[in-house]
């Protein structure tokens, strides 16, 4: 019986060791210290007076910001598939001469450190304007080439890990009875990645969506996602309107999880990149 | 009968090589030029840039940071999060469920939010200091602010949830038939733990410690917010380098340095599998 007691007690330390900052967080952003100074430890947990003015403080580029990183993990998740899917079908599906070497290639963004491809795109994108006068360095668009980059190796992984359980005679017998290659890709092919491809497409939205270091050398003033926002607003003065943002996020993340739940399940997300 | 999957891989190759290649070209290229101030760089190559680098004892403790504290980190996350991840993948209850929902509600919130939190669990006045300082536990309140365990908590937040993704699949590789027998012969649930699941999943253990070591090797932003200018990391100092510096050069050379050890640690990983297939 000691080892029920003990998983239970570890289950519980590790709910309020992961849980701890975020209640925090949301705890805060509807307190009205008595103070009201603007230094960190004025946030008062648990809170004593309730408020709301800390929503009504959130200023127009914060949700501008907000606005930016979710469009650009949608279109990063949308590029990675483009990228990743037919990727995946080739590399499991095709025959390919040092299939080894391919793979690594799609797995090493993953291997290089944040700060690495933050830097290194930024001077590709400085060598590129030299060479062709088109600067992408501080542009939408530079920002999701190099978003794209970071997220397409996660939609890779989780499609090619269905394809490997999949039996590719299914697509051989529908060729042989007439399909066609686009029927048998729509009919057979694509019904049985959907899974992988969402819950990859999931993985390529999220490490957009929280990503500081990549932002961080392409963003500029004006065009600054969510969290690069917040990582320079910490480093200046402290305001709680950051709490009350932090709060809209950690909803709209857990709203998120909600419905991927729904959709493909919580276990597919943690199973698809074995 | 045979459809064409292969040539679906080109164009994503093609994107995926251009992009991999040109960047990494792009910076290792700098890294040979003397930064002559201001973002400008000299006519021609040298290794002043690593010679610098290499000759500075700062740029050792720097590097001596980010390995230590990266190797506490990851052991934290691997310790807690392996019991973490083994009780999740045998429990069936509606608990397990609403766990693994806050494990990956926590990875994917953005670090920035859960290291704000930690400031303010952790400030100076604030209730758990308090509460330490009250029952004695500590002479003066705990800081995470600029200090070296501020870091390796704030790596272990940043790793944790990533982790026991890696370990969930660790432990889905050692048959359940296994436990179910010492079960049969008598052993309670941690001696089986400890006896069976322990020893088989080992191998696995040691692979994700190297993982996530490489994962903190590599992590910014809660060592930036955390060491405060005061704790130094690599990718702290390559930023700082980069972006308050403007040492295009010095940026390169750090760059190249991490990366180094990143490869090596993945190296060494390769060969561990490869070792513990023969």
């Amino acid at each position: 019986m000691t080892g029920r007691l003990l998983s239970a007690l570890l289950m519980g330390f590790v709910a309020i060791y992961l849980a701890a900052p975020l209640v925090v967080v949301i705890g805060g952003s509807f307190s009205a210290p008595e103070t009201g100074g603007l230094l960190i430890s004025y946030v008062e947990f648990p809170p004593q007076k309730l408020t709301l003015d800390w929503y009504r403080a959130i200023t127009a580029a914060t949700y501008r910001g907000l606005g930016l990183a979710i469009l650009l993990g949608l279109c990063a998740a949308l590029g990675a598939c483009l990228l990743g899917v037919p990727a995946a079908l080739g590399l499991v599906r095709g025959r390919i001469p040092g299939r080894a070497v391919v793979e690594a290639i799609f797995r090493a963004p993953l291997q290089i450190p944040a700060v690495v491809t933050g830097i290194a795109f930024l001077q590709f994108y400085y060598v590129v304007a030299d060479l062709t006068e088109f600067d992408l360095s501080g542009t939408f668009a530079g920002l999701l080439i190099a978003h794209i980059f970071i997220a397409t190796p996660f939609v890779v992984g989780s499609t090619g890990a269905i394809l490997l359980r999949f039996d590719g005679r299914l697509e051989e017998a529908a060729l042989t009875l007439g399909a066609s290659r686009w029927r048998t890709f729509h009919r057979v092919t694509l019904p049985v990645i959907l899974p992988g491809v969402m819950t990859g497409a999931v993985y390529a939205f999220l490490v957009s969506f929280v990503d500081v270091p990549v932002s961080l050398f392409l963003s500029r003033p004006g065009l600054v996602p969510y969290p690069v926002e917040l990582f320079d607003s910490m480093q200046q003065e402290f305001s709680p309107a950051i709490l009350a943002s932090a709060t809209i996020v950690i909803l709209l993340s857990a709203a998120m999880l909600f419905a991927v739940h729904r959709i493909v399940g919580l276990d597919a997300l943690l199973k698809s990149q074995s | 009968m045979n459809a064409p999957w292969h040539r679906l891989l080109l164009p994503p190759l093609v994107v995926t090589l251009v992009l991999l290649l040109g960047t990494q070209a792009v910076f290792l290229h700098a890294s040979f030029y003397r930064d002559m101030g201001f973002g400008v760089q000299a006519e021609t190559w040298s290794l002043a840039n690593y010679a610098r680098m290499l000759g500075d004892p700062f740029y050792g403790g720097v590097l001596w940071n980010s390995l230590s504290l990266s190797g506490a980190a990851a052991a934290w996350v691997t310790l807690l999060g392996f019991p973490t991840a083994y009780v999740l993948a045998r429990a069936q209850s509606r608990w397990a469920l609403a766990m693994l929902a806050l494990i990956l509600l926590s990875a994917f919130i953005t670090i920035a939010i859960k290291i704000y939190g930690l400031m303010i669990i952790f400030a100076g006045d604030g209730v758990l200091n308090r509460t330490l300082l009250l029952l004695g536990l500590v002479e003066r309140p705990v800081t995470l602010i600029g200090t070296r365990f501020g870091v390796v908590v704030g790596l272990s937040y940043f790793s944790f949830g990533f982790a026991v993704m890696l370990l969930y699949s660790v432990v889905r590789t050692i048959p359940r038939s296994l436990e179910e027998a010492a079960a049969a012969h008598g052993a309670g649930r941690l001696r089986t733990f400890r006896r069976v699941v322990l020893p088989l999943a080992l191998p696995g253990l040691l692979t994700v410690f190297l993982t996530v070591f490489n994962l903190c090797m590599g992590a910014f932003t809660s060592a930036s917010l955390l060491g405060a200018g005061r704790v130094l990391t690599l990718p702290v100092l390559i930023e700082r380098s980069m972006l308050a510096e403007i040492r295009y050069g010095l940026a390169g050379a750090l760059a190249a340095l991490l990366m180094a050890v990143v490869i090596a640690v993945n190296l060494l990983s390769v060969l561990r599998l490869r070792r513990s297939r023969a």
